[in-house]
């Protein structure tokens, strides 16, 4: 699995780090030098300190380090300092017996100062050599040499080298921490257009198509959006087509349906022989779900939001508008022996009279067909509240029938459950009365019916 | 009556030929659109004419455009297979007096065309249903042969019911017919106009149906038990 942010940690957060660590190293060497320094000066005057008091009585080497003076110098608080004294010959004539010069060293007749760290009765120490020169005595031409050793432990260095490396790591932590916290913000907020596109493409249903906003994107996101939008306008497109084709189709189905129709109608009336008047009225009753069938495909694609102009919107009498229907669901209420009855109020509403009659007819079918012989189904049509603000007015549609467990109400209305509506007991025709409700910025709602047994299905205007 | 079939699809068109024959008519039929002008061009014989718009020759739009272009009136009832609003009002605008959408159903064909053709035709004398007879020069109700005595009010609601069977009317359409002159009638008085009708003519072989809330349906047949 690739990830952006994965590869943007991966690759600021180890460079930096190793940049820090480079840093600190760095800082370490800076402050130690100085200090080091500082140690192998002192070094340097307790070795001078001794040479002064060296002289040479005829030839012989002479220390005069009295007791109280050994005491000052060796007094160091915390470390031990030892020193040793060798003539030019490499003989030791006054100090500490056990300290780790080499031999070699002052035999190769060594002329300049020795700094180094060595051990000392298996203790670390800095050690320095310097040769020495004593200044000629009258009546002597001969200059003579020693070398002086000083040697002190390390305690107090390793004291400061600690100090300065806790506080390094400690500050060098914490700003590689402040690091990786800046680059994981800039990074999830450098990514955040990125997570608003997809929750933007998360809520979207199936079928809405609409470009997505590039107005306020990032430039970086901006081509692929673009590309995106391009796509769905395909889709669109292709969609568009595809319902346009449907549309076509179910036009051209309706003039042989109308044939078909007309002939068993009249086949029908003049069929006087049980069986063969049965068979008439079972291809009458196939024929008129072609019909329906037909039909709603094309409701369907009026619906269509691409199709659905808004200024076609005009003041609908709604109740006006049910009154049309009443005819042809008396019919088919009669058949069943159900107790149509309507609750009709003045209610006008903004929409498009020809999808609203759609919407009822869809809506008065759904309630006829799935309610049981000798069920009742209530259509009301109720203006506004004295509260305007809670609705623009109301169509119910009330049946007896089986009703919807809460659980369904939302999958009746879906397109994609349509075809297979027996089932549910709910069919394609909720399915535009959905997509009529939604383009006129209508709420469909299903209840209990208020009698407890039924559904009540609501229509609630804005 | 004389109908003139103008539908170049030859199953509807036969089937039209056979119902509306069945209904008393005498049908005319026609395919192709520059033929039926001709056809028109002497169509005063003709009660009404069922038009298809897509047609070969001429459209059905243009041949009302030209029907009524030479001044005739006579009644026209497009049939469309498009119901996208254009086409609806279109026909209209042009001279047609009356669409039905396929399929339709022959018996609202057949009524909507004796509806077309009534406006132009005398006033009848007389209405009948089932076993209902109204004979309307002498203001007299039968029931098969036998009388029945109904008030003015009573006699105007059964007027319009029968006028209007098999349609469903409303209340408010019953109060508008039968009080022309804009007396005010609550709909509580034409429910009892009509429950009073509904026992004298219990033995017509009509039914009335009730619409809950709304209004009433007289049609042929005996009530269902």
């Amino acid at each position: 699995m690739s990830s952006i942010r994965l590869r943007l940690l991966k690759w600021l957060i180890a460079p930096i780090l190793l940049i820090n660590l480079a840093g600190g190293a760095l800082a370490y060497l800076l402050a130690w030098t100085p200090a080091q320094l500082a140690f192998d000066q002192s070094l340097a005057e307790a070795a001078a300190s001794l040479g002064a008091r060296l002289s040479d009585e005829g030839g012989q080497l002479w220390l005069d380090l009295p007791a109280l003076a050994e005491a000052v110098l060796r007094s160091d608080d915390g470390d031990s300092l030892y020193f040793a004294v060798f003539d030019g010959a490499g003989r030791q004539i006054a100090g500490d017996r056990d300290l780790p010069v080499s031999q070699s060293l002052h035999a190769a007749g060594a002329r300049t100062r020795q700094i180094f760290d060595a051990v000392r009765l298996q203790q670390p120490v800095r050690l320095l050599m310097q040769p020495w020169a004593l200044p000629a005595r009258a009546g002597n031409t001969e200059v003579s040499h020693a070398y002086i050793v000083v040697a002190r432990t390390l305690r107090k260095r390793q004291q400061i080298q600690q100090a300065t490396l806790r506080a390094l790591l400690l500050l060098e932590g914490l700003f590689a921490l402040a690091s990786i916290g800046l680059i994981w913000f800039s990074v999830s907020n450098g990514l955040l257009p990125l997570q608003r596109l997809r929750t933007d493409l998360n809520r979207r249903e199936s079928d809405q198509l609409t470009a997505l906003a590039v107005a306020d994107l990032p430039q970086e996101l901006k081509p692929v959006v673009h590309a995106l939008n391009g796509l769905l306008e395909k889709v669109g497109d292709g969609a568009q087509a595809r319902q346009q084709f449907l549309a076509n189709v179910a036009h051209q189905l309706r003039t042989p349906l109308a044939g078909l129709k007309t002939q068993l109608e009249w086949l029908g009336a003049r069929q006087s022989e049980a069986e063969a008047a049965q068979s008439v009225q079972l291809m009458l009753a196939t024929t008129e779900r072609m019909i329906r069938q037909t039909n709603q495909l094309l409701a369907l694609a009026r619906a269509e939001p691409e199709h659905f102009a808004a200024t076609r919107l005009e003041p609908v009498a709604l109740h006006s508008l049910i009154e049309q229907s009443i005819q042809l669901f008396v019919e088919q209420a009669s058949r069943k022996q159900i107790d149509l009855g309507f609750e009709l109020q003045p209610l006008t509403v903004r929409g498009d009279r020809f999808l609203l009659r759609d919407l009822i007819d869809n809506l008065i079918d759904n309630a006829v067909r799935y309610t049981p012989a000798g069920g009742s189904v209530t259509v009301s049509c109720l203006p506004p509240p004295g509260n305007a603000a809670v609705h623009g007015g109301m169509l119910v549609v009330e049946d007896s029938g089986p009703g919807i467990p809460p659980e369904r109400r939302e999958q009746v209305f879906s397109r994609f459950v349509r075809l297979d509506d027996r089932a549910s007991g709910s069919g394609l025709g909720l399915a535009i009365v959905r997509d009529i409700a939604t383009v006129h910025g209508a709420e469909c709602r299903i209840e209990d019916a208020s009698t407890g047994q039924g559904a009540r299905f609501s229509i609630i205007f804005p | 009556m004389q109908v003139l079939v103008v539908e170049d699809d030859a199953v509807l068109a036969d089937g039209l030929r056979r119902v509306l024959g069945e209904h008393g008519m005498t049908v005319e039929l026609l395919a192709d659109g520059s033929q039926a002008d001709l056809r028109l061009q002497h169509a005063e014989t003709l009660a009404v004419m069922v038009l298809d718009i897509g047609l070969p020759g001429l459209d059905g739009y243009e041949l009302v455009r030209r029907l009524r272009a030479r001044g005739s009136n006579l009644p026209v009832l497009l049939l469309t297979a498009r119901d996208a609003i254009a086409d609806r009002v279109r026909g209209l605008e042009l001279g047609a007096d009356d669409y039905l959408v396929k399929p339709f159903a022959t018996a609202e064909l057949v009524a909507r065309l004796r509806a077309l053709v009534r406006r132009n035709a005398p006033r009848p004398s007389q209405l009948a249903l089932g076993q209902l007879a109204l004979d309307l020069d002498a203001k007299r109700a039968r029931v098969g042969e036998r009388q029945i005595e109904l008030s003015a009010r009573e006699w105007a609601v059964l007027e319009f019911l029968l006028q209007q069977a098999g349609k469903v009317v409303s209340k408010q359409q019953i109060i508008d017919a039968i009080l022309p002159w804009g007396d005010d009638l609550t709909h509580n008085a034409v429910e009892v106009y009509v429950s009073r009708v509904r026992l004298k003519i219990a033995d017509a072989g009509v039914t009335l149906r009730t619409i809950r809330g709304f209004g009433y349906m007289l049609e042929a047949g005996p009530p269902a038990p």
